[in-house]
């Protein structure tokens, strides 16, 4: 589904993001990308998006070769994957409807189909009262809710997640999460770049660990950091 | 393009066009300063092609027989001239035509020649020749045929003005010219201003993957909306003013006359709205180039 091959980024004020990273992230994996601050998780899904090139190597998206697309043709690749940031990115001047609409009618979905899907979609997240309601008037939670139907809109076989909860409180982080874990047991993969420890070690998912732009760690049912040792030997 | 696209673009290029009133209505503002300077200039060079058109059309040269002659005499002088090889055409002035000709010169003043007959006007040759050049030795040729008074030649003062009005418009053709890249600038600009105060949402339509056209077309609309719209004004504006310009000097200025505002206003319309919807789409695609890029 996901696989990166030898990439290495640097950016071009010298940065080096990436450094010869391999992984491959399969059909209907639910995968954690952990690391701290600049450690490289963001850069990983920039490059993924194809937000950014990388130096050398190549990353591979839904048989997409990433790295060789032309600027023309990336609009299809992001179609073919949902996308949720920190900080929403929700459209302001468009109602929570609107908003889930709106991915639908840039693929050019019939208007029939947009009326079936967006309130399946709204549904899901458990936002069908708030439809007519704009984004300014919801919550953190409830607006990353919108963009979470936002990307699930069009039934994409990924969905990536940028810090879902960096803006939101536990609680609500915890009510993402579990609406993610939802959408992959649906069959979707899922690929979460954090650094919420709680949620991490306690859903025991898949943990790629990145640190100065290497993989230190990819563990099945992994935890988030240094603990796991601790675990090991005291648990 | 599918219709739902098409429906939902202009949709949404209204809809924008009335979000961002404030800055759509100095967009608006622009175009129309813009367009009521572009008239004036289309106002003038329309003019000026219909008065020199005019003078175009006055005779180059004009044989006057001497006032006393009999028909039988200005069959001869008509011979002559006929057999010129360097004469292309030459029309026939009656005594009577001239007459008529004069009464209507003189307009009001026409009691001047009140009771005098026709036959103290001379008969008169409209000549057109091949050849301008040829006109000088032809004055001269002309002068000599017995019976011949006066022979007229106003083809160098007509040559000038002639001149002079075809620097005119092209001079105005190149301050068009300028002015029109000039306000397509402006208003790209004020647009880059609406597309900057949007520069996020173009960015997440980016992000959940719309086509760089899909983005594009909305701005091009409230661009050709506000263009529409200023030229729809500046027209308003300019027809206003020329009216009551033209109307102030309904017996024209000297030699020139006024172009009827009614036969104008079709030519001013069109330019006005080919202009306004060209410069609104070149001047949103302009500004919105930068913001696509992510």
């Amino acid at each position: 589904m996901v696989e990166f091959r030898s990439v290495t980024k640097k950016y071009s004020n010298g940065t080096m993001a990436l450094n010869n990273i391999s992984v491959n992230i399969n059909k209907g994996e639910f995968a954690f990308i952990v690391g701290q601050s600049g450690s490289g998780k963001s850069t990983m899904l920039k490059l993924i998006l194809k937000e950014e090139d990388p130096t050398s190597g190549e990353v591979f998206v839904n048989g997409y070769n990433v790295s060789a697309l032309k600027r023309k043709e990336i609009p299809y690749l992001r179609r073919s994957l949902g996308a949720v940031f920190q900080d929403f990115r929700l459209l302001p001047n468009k109602t929570v409807y609107e908003n889930v609409a709106f991915a639908m009618q840039i693929t050019e979905a019939y208007p029939k189909e947009i009326r079936r899907q967006v309130p399946m979609s709204l549904a899901l997240v458990g936002l069908s009262k708030k439809a007519n309601v704009y984004p300014g008037q919801l919550s953190g939670g409830e607006q990353q809710r919108v963009a979470l139907a936002r990307a699930l809109v069009n039934n994409p076989a990924l969905l990536i997640a940028d810090e879902p909860t960096g803006n939101l409180d536990p609680d609500t982080s915890w009510e993402i999460m579990k609406l993610l874990s939802e959408v992959n047991c649906r069959g979707t993969t899922v690929i979460v770049a954090t650094h919420e420890k709680g949620i991490v070690d306690s859903m025991k998912k898949r943990v790629i660990a990145i640190e100065k732009g290497s993989i230190v760690r990819d563990q099945e049912k992994g935890q988030y950091g240094d603990e796991v040792k601790y675990n090991q030997v005291y648990n | 393009m599918k219709l739902n696209t098409t429906k939902y673009i202009i949709k949404e290029g209204i809809i924008n066009t009335y979000r961002n009133a404030l800055m759509s209505l100095a967009s608006v503002g622009v175009v129309t300063a813009s367009m009521i300077i572009l008239g004036l200039f289309l106002v003038i060079t329309i003019n000026l092609t219909y008065n020199t058109d005019n003078l175009k059309e006055q005779p180059q040269m004009m044989v006057f027989c001497e006032p006393e002659l009999d028909d039988k005499q200005v069959m001869v002088v008509e011979q002559t001239i006929r057999n010129d090889s360097r004469v292309k055409t030459h029309v026939y002035v009656s005594k009577k035509e001239a007459f008529e000709k004069t009464k209507d010169m003189l307009g009001n003043d026409k009691d001047v020649i009140e009771g005098l007959s026709e036959s103290f006007m001379p008969v008169s040759f409209i000549i057109e020749l091949n050849n301008l050049a040829d006109a000088q030795s032809v004055v001269e040729a002309f002068k000599e045929i017995p019976g011949v008074g006066k022979v007229k030649y106003s083809q160098k003062t007509i040559d000038m003005l002639l001149k002079v009005a075809t620097w005119v418009q092209v001079g105005n053709a190149v301050l068009i010219f300028i002015l029109l890249v000039i306000s397509m600038f402006i208003i790209s600009n004020t647009i880059k201003l609406t597309v900057f105060a949007r520069r996020k949402e173009i960015n997440i339509m980016k992000y959940i993957g719309a086509t760089d056209w899909f983005i594009r077309w909305p701005f091009v609309v409230e661009g050709v909306i506000i263009g529409l719209v200023g030229a729809v004004l500046g027209f308003v504006a300019i027809s206003i003013g020329y009216g009551a310009f033209s109307s102030r000097f309904k017996e024209g200025i000297e030699i020139i006359n006024f172009v009827n505002l009614r036969a104008l206003q079709f030519e001013v319309i069109y330019t006005f709205l080919l202009v306004g919807i060209v410069v609104g789409a070149l001047g949103s695609t302009i500004s919105i180039r930068k913001y696509l890029r992510v």
